[in-house]
């Protein structure tokens, strides 16, 4: 493979994670009228410079695109009020979808001549990811509808669920790297 | 290998926790559907994590080659476990070109499956000569949902030896003196041998075929042909290795490594004995010797040559006094440039020895001059080597300018003629 369409895969890679970025970015801005639309049209603004950017050139932008995407799509909940934004799920997987190919677009180096199966491969995870975590997402959703164990049984999952997660940032705050063998 | 954990992961779980606080703060379950995936993905991939079991090993499909010549690097890699994305990075040293011509490294991204062995074939093309030690190659696997990486570096000790392409020649610089030995070169004493020499008069003891029966009818005594025996001589190659002027188009070092091959290939051809001296901040040095394996001894000393930069003053006492044999003629390659060469050539003139420089210039490989300080500089430059050309031709020593347009046989056609002009050179 020449290098030149070596460069094309890192850039398919990351025009695609950038369009995706944009889709969740400027999505919320329908839902919103007013003087809100125009400050979310700020930080969408923000969220998709730090998309692009973490998908074209710096890698470290990657966690204040997805907080700044996140948060956007925070203020869209808060404002919607009590009724369930169905959309959640497609959200979480899109939030997936863009960080997964932003992370294949830092990865496709063009000096790196990458072997069909390996790129096939990694095709197929990105969108069984993808469609897992629609499924997840549409589960957590159903679960939170059914109405057994009332508000303060939602309450304990919710915090142990929490808690389970900032464990997992505790073992993923370990030293950077071990030597094995 | 070294296991480094992917920025993701931190990035995937912080947002993730962020989420689910938020969720639980606000009471909003979409919040927790947003932040379920990204959170199950680093789980899931923790969970899966296995250190792969990965085995490389290097080889070279021979030791030996000549410039341009295409050499195949042979990587064969295995796996106990599954390796989702391999990345191999072979290591392409300076004067050495990878596929596709690439300098400097040559990558790949591979899929081993568990127990799989894989063998990559790299085709590596040798552009300047040289002993290079191949086989250094980075291996960096990734797991499936790239959030942990493996490196390890392999530092090969396939040893490749590059020889220069010999340069055919028909004409060799002839040494004043020859050895006791029998070889090629008539030689200026008289003895058995072919090309007549002279005639004497018969004396007890004289082969009855050496009799010249026309000389002898003529004069009425008997007479005998007196010849001129073939014999061998001893040659050393003097390699000025101190500094190496460098160009676009090459450089003074590698012009005088690839002369000095082709002079030994050719004065081993015809049975004489080659001996070689590098000159320089390293010095090394081989006695002079016949045959194919003093050719190989010398080819292997002379790809080892390298400027080694050092200020300390060395002269030609550091050298054993058996690497210069008394009748020896010295070619000596030099580009003309470190004093410290310069009066080395001074003091094996004053020794007595047959001495014939090629002085490889330098100029070409300097570059252009830009302007009119560069152009006056560079005549004074060229000036200076010429007054040193005529210095040491004033002392006996046959001195040619090679310029870069010149063939290797034009040279030494112009040292031949030089040392016939100067009464050096027999014949």
């Amino acid at each position: 493979m020449p290098a030149a369409r070596r460069a094309r895969t890192r850039l398919a890679c990351g025009l695609a994670a950038t369009a995706v970025a944009a889709v969740l970015a400027l999505a919320p801005l329908a839902s919103v009228e007013g003087p809100l639309r125009r400050a979310l049209a700020w930080l969408a603004a923000a969220g998709l410079l730090l998309a692009a950017g973490a998908a074209l050139r710096l890698a470290s932008l990657l966690a204040p695109a997805l907080l700044v995407l996140l948060a956007e799509y925070t203020v869209v909940l808060v404002r919607q009020g009590d009724r369930v934004h169905a959309a959640a799920p497609l959200v979480g997987a899109g939030l997936l979808l863009y960080a997964e190919l932003a992370s294949w677009a830092r990865e496709a180096r063009p000096r790196v001549r990458d072997e069909r199966p390996v790129l096939a491969a990694r095709a197929t995870v990105v969108a069984a990811s993808t469609l897992a975590a629609l499924a997840l997402g549409v589960l957590v959703l159903l679960a939170a509808a059914v109405p057994a164990g009332g508000g303060l049984a939602r309450l304990a999952v919710g915090v142990v669920a929490a808690t389970a997660t900032l464990v997992l940032v505790a073992v993923v705050a370990r030293p950077t790297s071990t030597r094995v063998r | 290998m070294t296991r480094r954990p992917s920025a993701r992961i931190a990035a995937y779980v912080g947002v993730a926790a962020l989420a689910l606080l938020a969720g639980l703060a606000l009471g909003r379950p979409e919040l927790a559907a947003v932040a379920a995936p990204l959170a199950v993905l680093v789980v899931a991939g923790l969970a899966g994590v296995r250190d792969p079991e990965l085995a490389a090993e290097v080889t070279v499909d021979r030791e030996r080659a000549l410039v341009d010549d295409q050499v195949t690097l042979e990587l064969t890699l295995r796996s106990a476990d599954p390796v989702e994305r391999l990345e191999v990075l072979v290591v392409v040293p300076p004067g050495m070109a990878g596929p596709d011509g690439a300098a400097g490294g040559w990558a790949v991204a591979v899929r081993l499956a568990a127990g799989e062995e894989r063998t990559l074939a790299v085709p590596l093309t040798c552009r300047r000569w040289g002993a290079y030690r191949l086989g250094q190659v980075h291996l960096r696997a990734h797991d499936r949902f790239r959030l942990f990486t493996w490196e390890r570096q392999l530092d090969g000790q396939a040893v490749l030896k590059v020889f220069p392409v010999p340069d055919a020649l028909r004409a060799l610089v002839r040494p004043f003196e020859t050895q006791v030995s029998t070889g090629s070169h008539v030689a200026a004493q008289r003895g058995d041998g072919i090309e007549f020499a002279d005639l004497r008069p018969f004396l007890p003891g004289d082969r009855p075929r050496s009799i010249n029966w026309r000389a002898t009818a003529r004069r009425g005594d008997l007479m005998v042909n007196q010849r001129h025996p073939e014999r061998a001589t001893e040659v050393v190659l003097f390699l000025d290795s101190f500094l190496d002027v460098r160009g676009p188009t090459g450089s003074t070092l590698d012009r005088a490594v690839g002369a000095a091959a082709s002079l030994a290939a050719a004065y081993l051809r015809q049975r004489d004995r080659v001996g070689l001296v590098s000159f320089g901040g390293f010095v090394q040095w081989l006695q002079p010797g016949g045959g194919q394996a003093a050719l190989y001894r010398l080819l292997d000393t002379l790809m080892e040559t390298q400027v080694f930069a050092t200020a300390a003053w060395k002269g030609i006492r550091h050298l054993p006094s058996r690497t210069l044999p008394a009748k020896a003629l010295i070619v000596a390659l030099t580009p003309l440039v470190d004093e410290r060469g310069v009066a080395a050539l001074f003091d094996l003139l004053a020794r007595g020895y047959d001495l014939a420089v090629v002085d490889i210039s330098p100029l070409t490989h300097a570059g252009r001059a830009t302007g009119e300080w560069d152009e006056l500089a560079r005549r004074l430059w060229a000036l200076e080597r010429e007054t040193l050309r005529h210095r040491y031709q004033r002392l006996g020593a046959a001195v040619v300018e090679w310029r870069d347009a010149m063939h290797l046989q034009q040279v030494l056609l112009e040292v031949e003629a030089c040392r016939r002009r100067a009464g050096l050179a027999p014949g």
